[in-house]
Parts: structure tokens; C-alpha cells; sequence
């Protein structure tokens, strides 16, 4: 009877161990896909170590205000707007010696947008168009195309060495040379597939003739040239007889106007002393 | 010999009688003209990302460009100045704003930086050169009554230009590339050619003067005329002296600010806009102040030459405060600190100008502003460079603003040693030696005329 007791109680005391030495959470969902909000929540069971608190983790970094000391083995952050900031990698993080923690993944479509949604490139010169994203998970498939007569038209690259594609998870580029005014202007998309979906942007893109900036510029001389002839003709026109007077001999009729001031500006000086 | 008197006469006449409305037609192609120069000159920086990419050089290779193109423009403004007094304002302002616009075009085409350095940097330069000083020069000269308010209205251009331009420019990047904005820039800067075109030829009296003189080409008088053209002579005066230096040292501290301003809002923690929004909403001060203190300078409460020190105190004052208020680590402190420089800096950089005809006569303002500009240029090659190393050396800016603000005022104390500084009303202006016995006579008359109410006429120069 006593040995049934010893055996017992050892049994029941390795099981013991066994349950400290693995804690267990349980999350709550534990895994969001494509919802616009969620509660992530972790609960803490099988431990009897003690709680000193709680945090969240988001992408590696500690979530502010997620911190509580309470010693509860329950947890739970409410998103109330999930989008490309807010999706990633959480984890509650429970102040346990060792510290335990669990991941819930919140994933939704990729968050795809352009640079620039409108650019600009030069005749036969090159110009890139990049799209990036955010969110999580990132793309892992990147694809262009071209909009022609209402039909989306894939690039792919290396097509006749006149597009190059090049991307990375977060980015994608399109580079295409030699650019013509009439094939290549138009309305491009980027499109960035993940393991939820694809989601796309769209630039558009003008081709500048080299010679454009010119006829605005022809314009403005043909401006200036007009002021300069006006005001060289109104002044021949208007004061022939200035222009004469420039010559040492022709200062006579302004001598006479000069000394009648000059004998003013005596007279008023000689009233002020 | 005679013709000496009635030709300085019409000169004053012109400007106050009947043709006093012309004179606000000058003011005008000054207002265009100055814009063109130093406006485009400000957002050449619109540029600098462009060339950057497109050359794939260092910014400090790119930023060489403006440096060249401002050292090319106060380093000839003697040449340009002589020019004037050689042969006709008209052709030598027309021939700058050709050579601006030429310089433009060409960089529109460019290859490689050097294309570059030398259209953009030397020819449009030189072009404004020619265009900046003469014109200057020809309304002092020739605006007497309101001559502070002038400057101040012709001035202000800078700033006006530079802010409605900026955007402009940033749109005609967008759409035509670099290529068709600089091209377009140089169409602008022809504008300049209509501005010397309202020049009217008889305002340049030199030329004039000089063509009675003796028909031998001997080396002596070769040498005379052009240095009479260039106006040595007056490098040997004492207050024209006094005044340079104080200007150089001016030009050492005051637009540091300008340069660095951007730099200390943003190490103090403010973001990009609202720095960038300190820096247009201090231009905007800066156009008022030019404007108002000519107004008020002409009212003739003051003498120009006080107000121009009480401006350059206050200046380097708000200078000094500008890294305390940005210790306090409040937006408003520096904003305000910053729209009063703003003002002071404006105030006083028309005022500059109009107290040259005080310093060396009026005859004498197009070569003696030439030379200043040459002589003032080293300086402002130095002072934004020196307080880039304080600032290296310290860490942050407050030594480099200090010393900046310092120099401000000690190039007014340096000014309180000018002759007559303490008196009450102007002194009358200077008037060279003459040459020939025979123009002592008429010089004698031309004293009489030009005096202000003060009785005293010194013969000659102080």
C-alpha cells in the first residue's frame, strides 16, 4: 500500500515537471487573414511559473501601451483598422522566467502603389517606372503590363532588350529604353501577387519630343525681339531731337533751360544762410 | 570744356523735371533685370537633383556651378562697370543679357559638367555681369529724389522673382526635363536685352566727357583713360576705403543665415517643410524690408547712411539670436528671430547701394560699385565656407551665427570712422580733381549745383 502511495505520488510529481517545464498558449485566432479588424488574444495554461506581466510584439518591435504588469495568464490587443501598416508578425510576449511567447500571423493582400503615378521620359532617351509595397506578406510574384485598346498586355523581360524587370519583395522596377512617343506612351500596371492575392497600381507615362520645350522658346524671343524694335522705333520716332542733342555742338537750347535753374538753385541757397 | 556743367545738369533734370516719369521706367527694367539675375541665380538649385542624377556627379561638383557663375559675376563687374563708362550703358547691358541667355541655351545642350561650368557658370556670368552693376549704377545715378525707395523697389525683385519662379521652374522641369527648362530660362533671361534697351544713351555721361580728349594713343594715356574708366583713383581715397572694407566685412556674416538657416532648423528637430517654410517665410520679410526702408529712407527723418548702420546692428543682432532662440527649442522663438533678420537683412542690402553717391559723387557710382563688387565678392566666397567649418569644428552652428553676427558689427563700427558720420545732415558729395586748369571754373558751378543745404563745398576729393 505505501510503495502504491511512494509510486503514486512520484508519478504525479514527474507529470508536475513535466507541465511546468512546458507551458502552453493558446491563441485566439491563430491566424488572421483579410479581415479589416480582429482581437488577437494569447491565454497562458499549464504554468505555474509566475507572471510578472505582458507585452505584445509587432515585426520584432515592443507595441507601446501593449505593456501591462497585470499577472494574469490572458492577453489580448484589439486592431481596430487593419491595413498595410498594421499587418505583420505578432506576438504576446508573457514575463515568465523564461520568457514565453506565441505568434499570430495577420496577413492581407499586398499593398502595391507607385513612385510616381505619372511620369515623364524624353525621345529615345530611358525611364524607370517603380512600384513598392507594403504590408505583409510581401509580394512574391511582381508583373507589369501595358494597356493597349482596353487590353492589359504583360511585359515580360528581356522582351527585345527594350524592357528590364527587376524586383525584390518590396519593389519592382521597369525599365524601358529607347522610348517612342507613339508606342510607348500610355497607361502601365504593376501587379503584386501574394499567398491571399494580387492587388495592382497603375502609372501613367508621357514621352516628350526633344524639340518640346522648344516652341515655347521660340516664342519668348520672338517677344523680346518685338519689345526691342518698339522701343528703339518709339524712340526714334518720338524724340528725334534728344538724340541729337547727344552731340558736344547741339547742348546750346539746353544751356539756356540749365542756367535758369542753376540761377534758382543760387538763390535759393543764398536765401538759407 | 563748357559743356561739363549743362550735361550734369540735364542728368538731375532728366531725373526730377518733366522726364521724372521716365525715371520709374528705369526702376521698372531695374526690377526686371535684377530679377533675372539674382532670381534665377536662387533656384538654379531647382536644378541640382536633376544634374546630379543625370551626370552622376557629387553634389559638391554640382553646387560649383553657382559658385562659378557668382564669382564670374562680381569678379568683372569693374570690366563691366569701365565698359559703361567706355561706350554706351545701353549696348553693354543689352550685350549682358545676350551673353545670359546665350549661357543658358547652350547649358541646355550640354554634354558633360564641364559643358556646364563653363555655359552655365562663365558666359551667363559674365552676362550678368554686364547687366547687374551698370544697371545699379545708372539709377543711383540718375534718381535723386527717391533714390533709397528706387533701390528698394528694384530690388526687391530678388525675392519676388525667386518665390513665384521656384514653382514655375519646378512645373517646367516636370514637363519639358532640364534640358527644355534651362532653354526656356535662357529665353527669360533675353527679357534682360529689353530692359537695357529702355537705357536711354544720354544718361552715361562719361563717354560723352571723353571725347574731347587729346587724340595722342600714347601708352600714359592709354593707361589713364582706362583707369579712369575703371576708377583706380578712388581705390585711394580713404572713406570709399573705409566703406569697401565695411562692405566686404558685411558680406562675410550677413547672408549666412541664408546658407545655414535650413541646416540649424532642422538639427534644432523641426522637419523639412517647416524649415523650408522658415526659409520663403523670411523672404517674404526680406522683400518688405528692402521696400520699406526705402521709403522711409527718402522721407529724410534719418540719413541713409544711420539708417544703413541701425539695419546692420539689428541684423547681426537677430544673427546672434538665431541659435539661442533654436536652443529654446521653440518653433515661434526662431520663426520670429528669423522673419526680423529677414527684414534687417532686406533693409539693408538696398540701403548699401544708395550710399554710394554720398561716399564718391555721383559721377563716380558706375566704377566705384564695379570695383565694390569685385573687392566684396572675396568676402562671400569666404564667410558661408568659413561658418560650414565652425560648425564642423563645434559640432553645431551657434559659434559660426555668433561670429557671423559679430562681423556685422564691427564692419559698423568700422563704418562710424567714415568722415562726417556723426554729422547731423549729408555731407557734400566728393568731386574728382580735375585735370586741366580750365575745368576748375566750371567745377566751381557744378559744386554750387550738386550741394545739398549744407554752405561748405570742399574742392575736390575728402
Amino acid at each position: 500500500m505505501k510503495l502504491l502511495w511512494a509510486l503514486s505520488a512520484l508519478l504525479l510529481s514527474c507529470w508536475r515537471v513535466n507541465a511546468s517545464t512546458a507551458p502552453n498558449i493558446i491563441t485566439e485566432p491563430s491566424e488572421v487573414t483579410n479581415q479589416t479588424s480582429a482581437v488577437l488574444s494569447c491565454n497562458l495554461t499549464d504554468s505555474s511559473l509566475p507572471i510578472k506581466g505582458s507585452y505584445w510584439v509587432l515585426n520584432g518591435k515592443t507595441i507601446e501601451k501593449s505593456e501591462s504588469s497585470d499577472s494574469a495568464p490572458f492577453t489580448s490587443l484589439s486592431l481596430d483598422k487593419i491595413n498595410h501598416h498594421s499587418a505583420g508578425k505578432y506576438e504576446c510576449v508573457f514575463q515568465t522566467e523564461p520568457e514565453v511567447k506565441q505568434m499570430i500571423e495577420v496577413k492581407i493582400l499586398p499593398h502595391v502603389s507607385a513612385h510616381k503615378h505619372s511620369e515623364h521620359g524624353n525621345e529615345n532617351d530611358v525611364v524607370v517606372l517603380v512600384c513598392d509595397s507594403h504590408g505583409y506578406p510581401l509580394p512574391t510574384d511582381w508583373s507589369w503590363f501595358k494597356e493597349e485598346n482596353d487590353v492589359k498586355m504583360p511585359i515580360s523581360n528581356g522582351t527585345g532588350d527594350k524592357y528590364e524587370i527587376k524586383s525584390t519583395p518590396n519593389k519592382t522596377s521597369l525599365t524601358i529604353i529607347d522610348l517612342k512617343i507613339e508606342k510607348d506612351a500610355g497607361d502601365y500596371f504593376c501587379s503584386g501577387t501574394n499567398e491571399l492575392g494580387t492587388k495592382t497600381d497603375k502609372v501613367h507615362l508621357r514621352v516628350r519630343s526633344r524639340l518640346a520645350a522648344l516652341w515655347p522658346f521660340l516664342g519668348i524671343v520672338a517677344e523680346v525681339i518685338i519689345l526691342v524694335a518698339i522701343i528703339f522705333i518709339y524712340e526714334k520716332r518720338r524724340k528725334p531731337d534728344e538724340i541729337t542733342d547727344d552731340d558736344d555742338s547741339g547742348s546750346a537750347p539746353l544751356k539756356s533751360n540749365s542756367t535758369t535753374n542753376h540761377k534758382d538753385k543760387n538763390v535759393r541757397q543764398r536765401n538759407s544762410n | 570744356m563748357n559743356n561739363h556743367g549743362p550735361k550734369a545738369k540735364s542728368h538731375s533734370g532728366e531725373a526730377e523735371g518733366p522726364n521724372g516719369d521716365w525715371s520709374w521706367v528705369l526702376v521698372g527694367a531695374l526690377f526686371i533685370s535684377t530679377g533675372l539675375v539674382f532670381g534665377l541665380m536662387r533656384i538654379m538649385g531647382i536644378f541640382f537633383v536633376e544634374f546630379v542624377n543625370y551626370f552622376e556627379e557629387s553634389s559638391q561638383s554640382i553646387s560649383w556651378i553657382t559658385s562659378i557663375s557668382l564669382a564670374t559675376q562680381q569678379f568683372f563687374s569693374p570690366v563691366a562697370t569701365a565698359l559703361c563708362n567706355a561706350y554706351e550703358t545701353r549696348a553693354v547691358v543689352m550685350t549682358g543679357g545676350f551673353l545670359s541667355g546665350l549661357g543658358l541655351i547652350a547649358a541646355s545642350q550640354a554634354t558633360c559638367l564641364v559643358h556646364l561650368y563653363l555655359s552655365m557658370g562663365v558666359i551667363t556670368g559674365l552676362g550678368w555681369a554686364l547687366v547687374f552693376t551698370p544697371m545699379m549704377a545708372t539709377v543711383v545715378a540718375n534718381i535723386s529724389q527717391r533714390r533709397a525707395l528706387a533701390l528698394g523697389l528694384g530690388l526687391s525683385s530678388i525675392g519676388i522673382f525667386s518665390f513665384t519662379l521656384s514653382p514655375l521652374f519646378q512645373l517646367l522641369v516636370e514637363m519639358y526635363t532640364w534640358r527644355g527648362a534651362l532653354l526656356i530660362m535662357g529665353g527669360l533671361s533675353l527679357n534682360i536685352m529689353v530692359c537695357g534697351a529702355l537705357i536711354r544713351p544720354q544718361w552715361c555721361s562719361k563717354a560723352l566727357k571723353k571725347v574731347d580728349s587729346k587724340p595722342r594713343s600714347s601708352c600714359a594715356t592709354v593707361l589713364r583713360r582706362v583707369s579712369s574708366y575703371l576708377e583706380l583713383p578712388v581705390l585711394l581715397e580713404r572713406p570709399y576705403l573705409t566703406y569697401t572694407a565695411t562692405i566686404t566685412i558685411f558680406n562675410a556674416g550677413y547672408f549666412v543665415p541664408y546658407v545655414h538657416l535650413v541646416a540649424l532648423s532642422r538639427m534644432t528637430g523641426f522637419s523639412e517643410y517647416q524649415a523650408a517654410f522658415i526659409m520663403s517665410a523670411t523672404g517674404v520679410t526680406d522683400i518688405l524690408g528692402r521696400v520699406t526702408t526705402g521709403w522711409f529712407s527718402d522721407l529724410g527723418y534719418f540719413r541713409t547712411i544711420h539708417l544703413l548702420s541701425l539695419w546692420v546692428v539689428l541684423a547681426g543682432l537677430f544673427i546672434i539670436l538665431l541659435p539661442v532662440s533654436s536652443l529654446t527649442g521653440s518653433y515661434a522663438a526662431l520663426m520670429a528671430i528669423s522673419l526680423l533678420y529677414g527684414f534687417c537683412s532686406g533693409a539693408l542690402s538696398s540701403l548699401v547701394f544708395a550710399v554710394m553717391p554720398m561716399i564718391v559723387g555721383v559721377e563716380r557710382v558706375m566704377g566705384a560699385l564695379g570695383l565694390l563688387q569685385l573687392i566684396e565678392s572675396g568676402a562671400g566666397l569666404l564667410g558661408a565656407p568659413l561658418s560650414g567649418l565652425l560648425k564642423d569644428m563645434t559640432g553645431n552652428y551657434t559659434v559660426s551665427f555668433i561670429v557671423a553676427g559679430s562681423f556685422l558689427i564691427v564692419g559698423t563700427l568700422i563704418m562710424t570712422t567714415l568722415p562726417h558720420y556723426f554729422s547731423r545732415t549729408d555731407p557734400p558729395p566728393p568731386h574728382r580733381v580735375p585735370h586741366d586748369v580750365k575745368d576748375r571754373g566750371v567745377h566751381l558751378e557744378l559744386e554750387h549745383i550738386n550741394n545739398s543745404p549744407s554752405d561748405t563745398s570742399p574742392k575736390g576729393a575728402q
